[in-house]
Formats: structure tokens, sequence, C-alpha cells
């Protein structure tokens, strides 16, 4: 039996026909009714908190706004916000920059050692439970906690880092206040954090694959090595897709732990660009530019995940 | 070969066990130490050379904290708003989910592709209308203004919808024969089936909100209402020259969120794994 979706749906009919004073096509309006009530509430709250505000938020990035005046008033400046911050916010160009070796930092940290934490989790290893536990308490851990914690850990004058540094005799180290040094210490800190979301993730992957191929490898008479590149990695790669592709959107949006820590100080050599997009907005009224610079970061993340869904996709069912 | 592979195992063995006991350590010191550090004197904590241990735990530090930060209700604030947001989302994802995947309606392929566009968008890009609307909304400093705009997740529609999707089509329709209401189907039926979906999906969300800063941080104000982490904020001024107070603060804040991870965390962490593998 055929609905009027041309889908076979035989007991539904039967149903129907169970009923006999309610008319096939009514009942299937009615359901249809259900399904709109069942998606009104959400798609209305994702129009009005997303697909809306994006849409008004790239209209604000062409305009000058305090978000004080009357909407409709907003003086018109073309692209002028993009001109701006693209050729004169040196700012933001730092911010970028940054933002970039951030997560450059970052991703290549997690994804080295996280893989390399889960193939040691993956072998013969006593206490796997526990070893995963402690890897992933940071994961769970608000990033204004672990702000706090790094800040008193890596101060310059009592941190406990510095104190351990100056008794094997060794100078002092800025660390979070030093120009060169803020960015790579707040790279250190979110690979802390994340490291052991990409351990259990990777490992979840390991044991995806199945004993079978090693086995076979062993048989040819395959080193560790080879089986790690011939297998391991080859039969990895979706994993490492996601792994990749979600850390560098995640780090590019990097804001918490730097405003908890650094402030984007010293000299901007930890400013990043939704630091520097929340000063803008927030404590300079600039919603315009703010705007502009969201939009450009977005543009970047978007092309960014392109190319690296590119490179990283399994392409053995195209080959 | 085949006896130098046999004696060094044991090496090989030992040293993995050295790796990973490092990089544990690494993982947990930083909390150890600000609980050793929160049971400190401000004299202790500023010794050099460092001292490791505090001569006398100071557990007068925990209570000069509770006289002058209202952890309770930081604590309310959070557990709150998160539970809010965790019950609408679970239930707005798995409704919507359930709609998309076992209904037929016109707009059915659109609204969905919305859906997934809307994935895609990050948080940032939204921020400035968002703020915009809730402060229109006159919500600023409310909890519905930290709540609402978390209560849909185009993720969780969409996670929600591949679970159900692969329900038995017979079931609903025996439900159905049997007179069933479509409310009754969802709750009876399709809730039950997909409970372990629904634990990922809560437990994202839950840790999500519950460290969320940004969003809170712009709406909320007064102190009545602040939660953990806008807590931990106001305290980093309040104590910068009390590290030992500051780390007490921070530690229970963070303490109690760990004892319920150590408890549950074959749940957290097969979710985690199950999303990561079909992402």
């Amino acid at each position: 039996m055929k609905t009027q979706y041309g889908v076979i749906d035989a007991p539904a009919a039967k149903a129907a026909s169970l009923l006999p004073d309610m008319p096939k096509s009514a009942l299937m309006r009615r359901r249809m009714l259900w399904a709109y009530v069942f998606v009104s509430a959400p798609i209305i709250a994702l129009l009005v908190f997303l697909l809306g505000p994006i849409l008004f938020s790239g209209w604000v990035s062409l305009h000058r706004w305090d978000m004080l005046s009357p909407v409709d008033e907003m003086p018109w400046r073309g692209l002028s916000n993009y001109v701006f911050l693209l050729t004169k916010d040196r700012v933001f160009l730092k911010s970028l920059g940054n933002t970039f070796l951030f997560a450059i930092g970052g991703v290549g940290a997690n994804t080295a050692l996280g893989l390399g934490f889960a193939l040691l989790l993956n072998s013969r290893i006593r206490g796997r439970t526990l070893w995963r536990v402690l890897y992933f308490m940071p994961v769970i851990t608000a990033p204004l906690a672990l702000a706090v914690m790094f800040s008193f850990i890596f101060d310059r004058n009592f941190g406990i880092v510095n104190n351990v540094i100056t008794a094997f005799g060794l100078p002092r180290q800025p660390f979070l206040s030093g120009p060169s040094q803020a960015l790579m210490t707040l790279v250190f800190i979110a690979v802390y954090q994340f490291v052991g979301y990409y351990i259990v993730i990777f490992l979840a992957g390991l044991q995806g694959i199945p004993q079978d191929y090693y086995d076979a490898a062993q048989v040819d008479g395959a080193g560790k090595f080879q089986e790690f590149r011939f297998i391991t990695l080859p039969l990895l790669r979706p994993v490492m897709l996601f792994v990749v592709v979600t850390n560098t959107i995640g780090a590019l949006q990097v804001f918490d732990l730097v405003f908890a820590t650094t402030g984007g100080a010293p000299a901007n050599s930890s400013m990043t660009v939704v630091l520097h997009m929340y000063n803008t907005a927030f404590k300079f009224s600039r919603m315009g530019r703010a705007s502009a610079m969201a939009f450009i970061l977005f543009a970047i993340i978007m092309l960014i995940t392109l190319i690296q869904v590119r490179l990283l996709q399994d392409r053995t069912y195209q080959e | 070969m085949k006896d130098e592979r046999t004696f060094l195992q044991p090496i090989g063995l030992t040293l993995k066990y050295v790796v990973l006991a490092v990089g544990a350590f690494i993982m947990v010191f930083p909390f150890i130490w600000m609980i050793i550090a929160s049971l400190m004197t401000a004299g202790e904590i500023q010794l050099r050379p460092p001292v490791w241990l505090p001569a006398e735990p100071q557990f007068s530090n925990y209570s000069d904290l509770a006289d002058s930060i209202p952890m309770g209700r930081l604590y309310f604030n959070s557990v709150f708003t998160s539970g809010l947001i965790v019950f609408g989302v679970l239930l707005s994802s798995s409704l919507a989910g359930f709609a998309f995947a076992k209904y037929r309606f016109p707009g059915r392929e659109f609204l969905f592709y919305v859906i997934l566009a809307t994935m895609m968008i990050p948080f940032f890009v939204t921020l400035i209308p968002v703020f915009f609307i809730v402060r229109q909304l006159g919500w600023i400093d409310t909890y519905q203004g930290l709540v609402v705009p978390g209560l849909t997740s185009a993720y969780g529609i969409f996670l929600m919808r591949q679970f159900i999707i692969t329900l038995p089509d017979e079931l609903i329709d025996a439900a159905r024969i049997d007179g069933a209401s479509e409310l009754r189907i969802f709750w009876r039926i399709v809730v039950p089936l997909v409970k372990p979906a629904l634990a990922t999906l809560g437990t994202f969300t839950f840790i999500g909100s519950w460290n969320a800063f940004l969003w809170p941080l712009l709406v909320i104000n007064s102190r009545e209402l602040m939660t953990l982490p806008l807590g931990i904020n106001s305290m980093k001024s309040l104590y910068a020259d009390n590290t030992n107070l500051l780390m007490a603060g921070t530690a229970v804040a963070v303490i109690p969120m760990l004892i319920v991870f150590i408890f549950l965390q074959r749940y957290f962490i097969q979710g985690i794994a199950l999303t990561g593998l079909k992402g």
C-alpha cells in the first residue's frame, strides 16, 4: 500500500482502516501537524538566536554602531570596517598571527601527544581506566579555574616552576608575563587541558582497527614501525581528521584562557582575535568593527576547515 | 634477534610506565598544588626557597573564604542554569530529532539543511546580536538571559535525528495501532530507546554550560546570579594578594565536579569516544 508520499507504510494504513470514521488523509495531516509542533520551538529558537543574528551581524559589520543608537539609524560604512581591520588595525593583525600560532602549536602538540599516549595506552598496560581518568581531569575543568591555577604555577616571582628552575641555578623565566613566552605558555596550558580528550578519541579509534590486520602484517614479517606506518596511520585517517578539524576550530576561537591569564598582555603579544573582538565590542562599543572581525575569523575558519578536510579525507573510495 | 627482543621487552614496558607516570604527574600536579597552596598561609606561599607543604594546614582559609564568597549561591546558580539548559537541549533536540527522523512533512529536507548549516556557525559570530536581543528583551542580569539562548542546539537535533532514524518504524507503527498518541509514542518508545544518546548529549551540554564563561560574563552583573566561573573571575581580583584564598576558592569550585566525574567516568568517556567516531 502506498501513502501519499509514495512510501510503503502498511501498518499505518492498517491503523487508518481501523478508524473508519477518520479518512486516511486526515490522519496523515494530524500526524504532520504534530511534526510541525515538535520542530517549531527549536526552529524558532534557532532563527532568533542563530540565523537571524548571523544575518544581523553581517549587516552591522557594514555600519558604524555603538549598540545604543537605534538600529535603523546606523551610519553606513560599506566595507571600510574590513579595510580598516586588514590594513590599519595593528592589534587585529597581531592577534590574527597570535591566534594562528596558538592554533598551530596547540593542534600539533595535541595530535602528536594524543596519538602517542593513545598508542601507549592501547598496548598491554595495566590500569588503563585509571590513566584515562587522570589524563581526562583537566578536560572537564573550567578554563577559568585552569587559568587561575597556572597563573600561580607560572608566576614570575613565587610560581613553583620558577622556584624549581632557580633551584637548579637557571635564570628566572617570565612565562605569562614575558612578551616572547606568554603565547607559548598559553599553548602549553591549552594542550594540558585538551590532550586527555584527544587521547580518548585516538584510543577509541585504535581499538576500532581489527587485530587481523596486525596479525597478517606480522606473518609478512612487518616491524613495529611498518605496522604503524602502513596500518595504524591510514586507518586512523578519519579520526585524525576529526581531531585536527575540531581542535583547529576550537583553538582559533580561544577566549576564556587568554582573558583570565594575560588579557592579551604584554604588549598584545598574547592577544587573540576573539579577545580583541570582545574588547572592541564591549569595551569600546565599536560593534561594526567587531562584527567585521567576527566575519573575517569565520571565513578563515571555514577556509582552513575546507583545506583540512580536502587534505585529510579518506580517499580510498575515490582512487 | 629473538633473544634481544625478550631481553628488551621488560625495559620497553618499564619505559612505557615511566612515560605514562610522568604525563599523569603533570596532569594531576596543578590540582594537588592548588589544594596544598590553599592550606598555606599568605606568607608561606611567597617564601623563597619555597616550602612544599604548609607547616600547619590552614583550614581556616576555607572558612575565611565562606565569609566573603557566597559559594552556596554560586553552586546553586551553576546547577540551576546548567540543569535548565541540559533539560531544554535534551527535550528540544529529541523532539525535533524525532520529527526529522520519523515524520514526513513538507519542508522537512529544507529545514534539516537549515539546521545542518547553523551547526557550523561559531558562537562568537552571533555574540553581539544575541547580546543585543537579550538586552532589548530586558533580560540582562537575569536567569532567562543566561539560559534561554542556550536551550536549543543544532548539533543536538542532528545527533538525536541520527540516533532516532536507526529505530525500526515497526515499533512506532505498532504503538499507533494500539492507539498511542504521538506524544505518548515519543515518551514511551523513542525516549527509552535513545537513552545512551541522550546521556551523551546531556553530558556534553552540561560540561559546556557548567564551564561557560564568555556569555555569563556579558549577561550577569550582580553577585546573586553569578555562576562558578564568574565567581572564580571575581575572586581573581578580590584575592589578588591572597593566593592561598584564591586557591581555596578555586578548589571549592572545581573539586566536587571532579569527584562526580570520577564516579561517572565510564559514561563520560564512552560518550565522548562515541561522538568522536561519529563525527
